[in-house]
């Protein structure tokens, strides 16, 4: 199948270096202690965090760093075709671990020792790169909470189709066979927190398609720090300052 | 989960003893509602409803499938209901599945009648496509984004909703199969029904604190009760389902009271989300 056209579009009309579009909203969940939603195109996640506070669970306490947890789910409808999963399968699993390790990476856990983070991520409409929006609503997430990190994790994926590489995969590029690099950086540090591929790709090739997707991590980023610069601003005039 | 000081406890008690609530309301007095709809484009139909804080989405997926061999000639709706872990930690992992199966089956009541389908807020004949062969299922989903008190009265407007923003594709049926053979079909892309929702009934939540009862309690008040009524209602006003939750006995004389106090509060309840559901789908149409 034909995923670049001769005029060098794609199935969705994006150029092969075009995000899709992003939206992000800050306080999407009134009670928690910080939430957002962030939209990649058709993908859709809300991320609530609650804490930090004590810790639940006594024997998971730890006495130097704070206790990150991190839960992903997908609504029944999510998906195209209706799917009735129990919570925890092992696709779950797999991302929630991924998505705590990387907002561990980021989160300065040594500062609140004896307490507990928790991030939940419920995925509204899964359309390909649900781990990228996943992570990105999860730093929003995280910082609406005001809790300390080191900087703003933000995630994008890229893919290699048609021999050409190409930014930020929807779910029918996502599943063409094709290599998906997903990336997770820590823009201003310009560190790597993340980094998973799947199928095979020539070294030469997987830098440039590297390249692109941190290119659209820090695009992300900017967007992300745009946005938390926007609800500061709102906050600050609600405060009347 | 919610923890109440002892004075918290009774400022709650007291307000509602004196008909005036925390949040300034009265005891049979709503929580401003928003509806939006079309939020799940992947959807047949969709919707989300927030009450004060509490935020449902609910969607109708459907799909050909076989209606059951008792009832030929009608169509199949389930609904489920699951509960987001970012509505509360408390439901992480297996932690909200007794909710979620609790407000399943109270909704299963309330809205699609009894077993044979008598009484079903939705027509289930008009979802037979060839009688005893091909019917539509509806699959109708809700997810609790937020929870904060009265999540069947919220999920009951968001189904409500969603059912209104449904549109079942039309289906032409191939002319001349011989009975016995598997019929042709073909779905439309482009011709969609609508369906008749005004006979979807209400679900309203009298929540008994201490001697009285309220409408749309929230989270505190919700802790204060003694045991709350969930009663389905109509247009018509016409009782469609009955739920009683809670630990506490009560009196015949008062359910009854408070049967006709639902009919009455439903009314306006109707109304309301009526005009809601149709400036959100004028808003909707507008945008597209």
């Amino acid at each position: 199948m034909e995923y670049v056209s001769p005029e060098g579009l794609r199935l969705d009309g994006r150029r092969p270096m075009e995000m899709r579009q992003i939206r992000a909203e800050i306080g999407a969940v009134s009670k928690a202690d910080g939430s957002a939603v962030f939209e990649m195109g058709n993908t859709k996640v809300i991320a609530a965090v609650y804490g930090p506070r004590q810790v639940q669970n006594k024997s998971q306490q730890m006495n130097d760093q704070a206790l990150v947890r991190c839960e992903y789910s997908m609504a029944n409808f999510s998906t195209g075709d209706r799917m009735r999963k129990p919570k925890g399968d092992r696709r779950s699993t797999e991302i929630s671990l991924v998505i705590r390790q990387t907002m561990e990476a980021s989160i300065l856990t040594h500062l609140m020792p004896h307490s507990q983070i928790d991030i939940f991520v419920q995925v509204l409409q899964a359309d390909g790169g649900t781990r990228s929006a996943c992570i990105n609503a999860a730093t929003l997430a995280l910082a609406d909470a005001g809790i300390p990190m080191r900087d703003l994790v933000t995630s994008c994926s890229a893919g290699y189709l048609n021999s050409t590489p190409l930014l930020d995969l929807n779910y029918v590029e996502d599943s063409a066979g094709g290599a998906d690099v997903t990336l997770g950086i820590l823009p201003k540090l310009d560190k790597v927190t993340l980094l998973q591929m799947d199928s095979k790709l020539p070294i030469d090739i997987l830098e440039n398609v590297m390249q692109l997707a941190i290119e659209g991590c820090k695009a992300v980023a900017n967007y992300i720090r745009e946005i938390l610069l926007e609800n500061t601003k709102q906050l600050e005039f609600r405060r009347g300052v | 989960m919610v923890g109440l000081s002892l004075g918290e406890q009774h400022f709650i008690q007291g307000g509602i003893a004196q008909d005036l609530r925390c949040d300034g309301r009265k005891r049979l007095a709503y929580r401003p509602i928003s509806v939006e709809t079309g939020v799940i484009p992947q959807a047949n139909g969709s919707a989300r409803v927030r009450m004060g804080a509490t935020d449902v989405i609910a969607s109708v997926k459907a799909e050909l499938g076989k209606p059951s061999l008792l009832q030929p000639n009608k169509g199949k709706v389930s609904i489920y209901i699951d509960c987001s872990s970012t509505a509360e930690p408390a439901f992480e992992g297996r932690g909200g599945d007794e909710l979620s199966a609790e407000l399943s089956t109270a909704l299963q009541r309330c809205l699609l009648g009894g077993k044979s389908g008598a009484g079903a807020g939705i027509d289930l004949s008009s979802l037979v496509v060839i009688d005893g062969k091909i019917c539509w299922d509806l699959y109708i989903d809700g997810l609790v984004v937020f929870s904060d008190g009265n999540l069947l009265d919220a999920l009951g407007a968001a189904i409500k909703a969603a059912l209104s923003n449904t549109g079942i594709p039309r289906v032409h049926v191939a002319a001349g199969a011989s009975s016995d053979e598997k019929p042709e079909i073909d779905v439309s892309d482009e011709e969609f029904l609508q369906f008749d929702t005004s006979a979807v009934p209400v679900i309203i939540t009298l929540t008994k604190v201490g001697k009285h009862y309220i409408v749309d309690a929230t989270s505190e008040e919700e802790s204060q009760m003694s045991s709350a009524v969930s009663i389905s209602v109509n247009r018509q006003r016409c009782i469609c389902g009955i739920t009683k939750r809670g630990g506490a006995g009560l009196d015949p004389s008062i359910i009854l009271d408070m049967i006709s106090v639902a009919q009455h509060v439903s009314e306006q309840l109707i109304n309301k989300l009526d005009s809601e559901i149709a400036s959100a789908e004028a808003g909707d149409d507008d945008e597209s």
